[in-house]
C-alpha cells in the first residue's frame, strides 16, 4: 500500500515537474494527498498547476471551464466591454431555478390551494417569503438585463456576421424570459395576477383567424381558471425551463465558437472558428483568384484567422490573456454581485400578495406586469389588432430579421448612423411607453402621475 | 423509372417517419391543451325569479359572471366581460352606464359601446327561457353572441348623469 502511494507520488512529481519547470518538491499535508489519491483524480484529471499549460489543461478538462476559451482578447476583461449582461442574465436565471425548486416543494397548482399555499410561505415556511421575494425580484431583474443585454449587442454591432443566427437565438430567448415571467405571474392566483393574465390573454384573442382557439388553448376554458392555471404552471416549471436551457446552451457555445468578443476592424482581431465563413482575405483571394479549382469559394489558410487576414507573424502584438483565472474571477465576483443584489431587494422589498382571485371583482386599477405596461399603453391609443397584435409580432420578426436586414459589415457607430438611429428611436419609443405605462396610468387608464397616486405594481 | 436505392427508400421513409412523428406530437398536444368537454364551467345558470329584474337596474349575477338587464321591451343576459380585454365591466349607477376599471370603455344598459378601446359592444347570452315553475329564469352560458357594433343604436339609452 505504502509502495503504491509512493509510486503515485512518484508519478504525479514528474508530471507535475514536467509542467511547471522548476519545480522540485511534492507536497505530503492531507489537502495533497487527497488530490494525487485516484479517486480524487478520476474526478479532476489535471492538477491545478500554475503555469500556462497548467491553465490551459484546466480549461480543456473541466466541463464548467470548458464554456470558456482557453484564451480571451484582453478588453473582454474590461467592464465597460460588455457590461456583463448576458453573464448576469444566466446567473439570475441560476438563482430562479434553485429558488423555483423550493417553492415547487410548496406550492400546489391548484385554484384551492395556490393562494393558500402562498400564505402559508409567508407564515409556516422558514425562509419561505425571502425565497419567494428573491425569486420574483431575480425574474424582474432577468427581463431587465435580458432586454439591455440585447440593446448592448445592438449598439456594438455584434449581431453581425457570423452571429446573425445566434442574434436570432437570442431574441427566443428574451421572449422565452417574458414567457417565464409571465406564466410565473398568475401562479399566486391573487387578483393582482388573476387579472393581469387575464388582460394578457385576452390579446391573443386578437389574432386574426385563430384568435379565439388560440385564447382558448392557451386558458383552456372560457375564463382563466384551474385548467390555466394547471397549464401555465406545466409551461413554467417543465417546457420553458427546458426550452431555455437547450436554447441557452446553443447561444453561450456560439458565443464561445464566435470569438467572445465582437471582431475589430483592424488586423489582430481573436477569432476561434470565425475563419470559415470569413470573406476571403487579400492574400487568399489571391490565391483563389489564381486557382479557382484549388481555392475558389471558401479558402481557409494557415496564418488566415480573420476576415481582416492576419497571420501570427502580422499580429504585433498578443491581446489574449488566459480565461483562468482572469475572467472567471470577474465572473465569480459579478455573480456573488448579483446575487447580493437580488437577495438585499427580497429582503428590502415583499413580492405582493393581493386578496384571493375573484372572478366577479376587478380590482380598480388593473395593470399588466411593467414589461407589458408599454404595450398595454399601446392599446389604449390603438385598435387591439394593430396594438397588441401586429406591432409586437412585427417588432419581433424585424428584430429577428435585424442581422439579415443589415448587411453593412461594419462595427463601428460612425459608419452605422441609420441603424442606431432607427433602433435609438424605437428604444426610446418603447421606454416612454412603458414609463407612461407604469407611472403615469390609474384607474380606467386615465392619467395620473405617480406623485399624486402611485399604482405601481411590481 | 430507375429502381430507387435502398438509400433512396430510407431517405424517403426518415421524412416521412418524422412528418408522422411531429404531426402525431403536435395533435397530442392540441388534444391536452383544448378545453376539456366535460367539466366546463359554461352552461345552463338559475338566475332568479323573473319579477326580481326591474326596468333599468341591471342585477349582478355572480354564478353566471353576467348581468340581467330588463331594458322594458328585452330581459337581456349581458356578458359580465369586457369584450376589450376581458377585464369585469361595473354598472355606474349615477350615470347609468358600465364602464370597464381598467381602459375606460362605456357601455349603455343595453351593452352598447359608447366610448373606449372596445371593439364592440358586450356579448350576450342569447338563450334565455323560463323553468319549469314558470318564474325562474335561465340563462344557458354555453352560447355567446358578439356584442353590437360600434354605432348599432338598437338598445341606446343616454347618459343619465356624471360618470363614476
Amino acid at each position: 500500500m505504502a509502495d503504491d502511494t509512493e509510486t503515485v507520488d512518484r508519478d504525479t512529481e514528474a508530471t507535475a515537474n514536467a509542467l511547471e519547470p522548476g519545480r522540485t518538491s511534492v507536497d505530503h499535508g492531507f489537502t495533497a494527498r487527497v488530490k494525487r489519491s485516484e479517486t480524487w483524480r478520476s474526478m479532476f484529471r489535471h492538477p491545478q498547476l500554475d503555469t500556462p499549460r497548467g491553465r490551459a489543461l484546466q480549461s480543456f478538462s473541466n466541463f464548467f471551464l470548458h464554456l470558456y476559451p482557453v484564451r480571451i482578447p484582453k478588453r473582454v476583461l474590461r467592464m465597460r466591454y460588455s457590461l456583463r449582461l448576458g453573464f448576469i442574465a444566466a446567473v439570475l436565471f441560476g438563482i430562479l431555478l434553485v429558488t423555483g425548486v423550493y417553492l415547487m416543494f410548496v406550492y400546489t397548482p391548484s385554484v384551492n390551494s395556490a393562494y393558500g399555499d402562498m400564505q402559508n410561505l409567508k407564515t409556516g415556511v422558514g425562509f419561505g417569503q425571502l425565497i419567494r421575494n428573491v425569486h420574483r425580484w431575480s425574474a424582474h431583474l432577468m427581463v431587465l438585463v435580458v432586454a439591455l443585454h440585447l440593446v448592448r449587442v445592438f449598439y456594438a454591432g455584434a449581431y453581425k456576421k457570423p452571429r446573425e443566427f445566434n442574434w436570432a437565438i437570442g431574441v427566443m430567448l428574451l421572449l422565452l424570459t417574458l414567457g417565464f415571467s409571465f406564466t410565473g405571474y398568475l401562479l399566486p392566483w391573487d387578483q393582482l395576477s388573476y387579472w393581469a393574465v387575464t388582460v394578457g390573454t385576452s390579446l391573443v384573442h386578437y389574432v386574426p383567424l385563430f384568435g379565439g382557439t388560440l385564447e382558448k388553448l392557451l386558458i383552456g376554458g372560457p375564463q382563466v381558471g384551474q385548467s390555466t392555471l394547471l397549464r401555465f404552471y406545466a409551461l413554467h416549471v417543465a417546457v420553458l425551463p427546458a426550452s431555455l436551457v437547450l436554447l441557452l446552451s446553443v447561444h453561450i457555445w456560439r458565443v464561445r465558437k464566435d470569438g467572445f468578443a465582437v471582431q475589430r476592424s483592424e488586423p489582430g482581431a481573436f477569432s476561434e472558428e470565425a475563419t470559415e465563413r470569413a470573406a476571403p482575405a487579400p492574400a487568399a483571394a489571391a490565391m483563389a483568384k489564381a486557382a479557382p479549382e484549388l481555392y475558389g469559394g471558401r479558402v481557409r489558410l494557415l496564418g488566415v484567422v480573420d476576415r481582416e487576414s492576419v497571420t501570427e507573424a502580422d499580429r504585433p502584438v498578443d491581446d489574449t490573456v488566459y480565461t483562468w483565472p482572469h475572467l472567471i474571477v470577474r465572473h465569480v465576483v459579478v455573480a456573488l454581485g448579483t446575487a447580493a443584489t437580488v437577495l438585499a431587494l427580497g429582503v428590502a422589498f415583499s413580492a405582493p400578495l393581493h386578496e384571493i382571485a375573484n372572478p366577479n371583482q376587478t380590482p380598480i386599477s388593473e395593470k399588466a406586469p411593467w414589461y407589458f405596461a408599454g404595450l398595454q399603453e399601446l392599446l389604449s391609443h390603438f385598435d387591439p389588432l394593430v396594438a397588441g397584435i401586429l406591432v409586437p409580432a412585427g417588432a419581433v420578426i424585424t428584430l429577428v430579421l435585424l442581422p439579415y436586414i443589415d448587411r453593412n459589415p461594419d462595427t463601428r457607430a460612425r459608419y452605422r448612423k441609420v441603424a442606431i438611429a432607427t433602433f435609438s428611436l424605437l428604444l426610446a419609443i418603447i421606454v416612454v411607453l412603458t414609463v407612461i405605462g407604469v407611472f403615469f396610468r390609474g384607474p380606467e387608464w386615465k392619467w395620473v402621475p405617480f406623485w399624486q397616486h402611485s399604482y405601481v405594481e411590481l | 423509372m430507375d429502381q430507387p436505392s435502398r438509400r433512396d427508400v430510407l431517405r424517403t421513409g426518415w421524412k416521412i417517419g418524422g412528418a408522422l412523428l411531429i404531426g402525431t406530437a403536435v395533435y397530442t398536444g392540441y388534444e391536452a391543451l383544448r378545453p376539456l368537454t366535460t367539466g366546463a364551467t359554461a352552461g345552463p345558470v338559475e338566475v332568479g325569479p323573473i319579477s326580481s329584474f326591474a326596468v333599468g337596474t341591471p342585477t349582478y349575477v355572480p354564478a353566471g359572471r353576467l348581468y340581467m338587464v330588463n331594458t322594458g321591451k328585452k330581459l337581456l343576459a349581458l356578458s359580465q366581460k369586457c369584450p376589450h380585454l376581458g377585464c369585469r365591466v361595473d354598472f355606474c349607477d349615477s350615470s347609468g352606464w358600465f364602464q370597464c376599471p381598467c381602459h375606460g370603455s362605456k357601455y349603455d344598459i343595453g351593452g352598447e359601446w359608447i366610448e373606449g378601446p372596445a371593439p364592440r359592444g358586450l356579448d350576450e347570452y342569447p338563450d334565455v327561457s323560463l323553468a319549469k315553475d314558470n318564474k325562474t329564469v335561465i340563462v344557458d352560458t354555453s352560447k355567446v353572441d358578439p356584442g353590437p357594433p360600434h354605432g348599432a343604436h338598437v338598445y341606446y339609452a343616454p347618459r343619465k348623469g356624471p360618470n363614476c
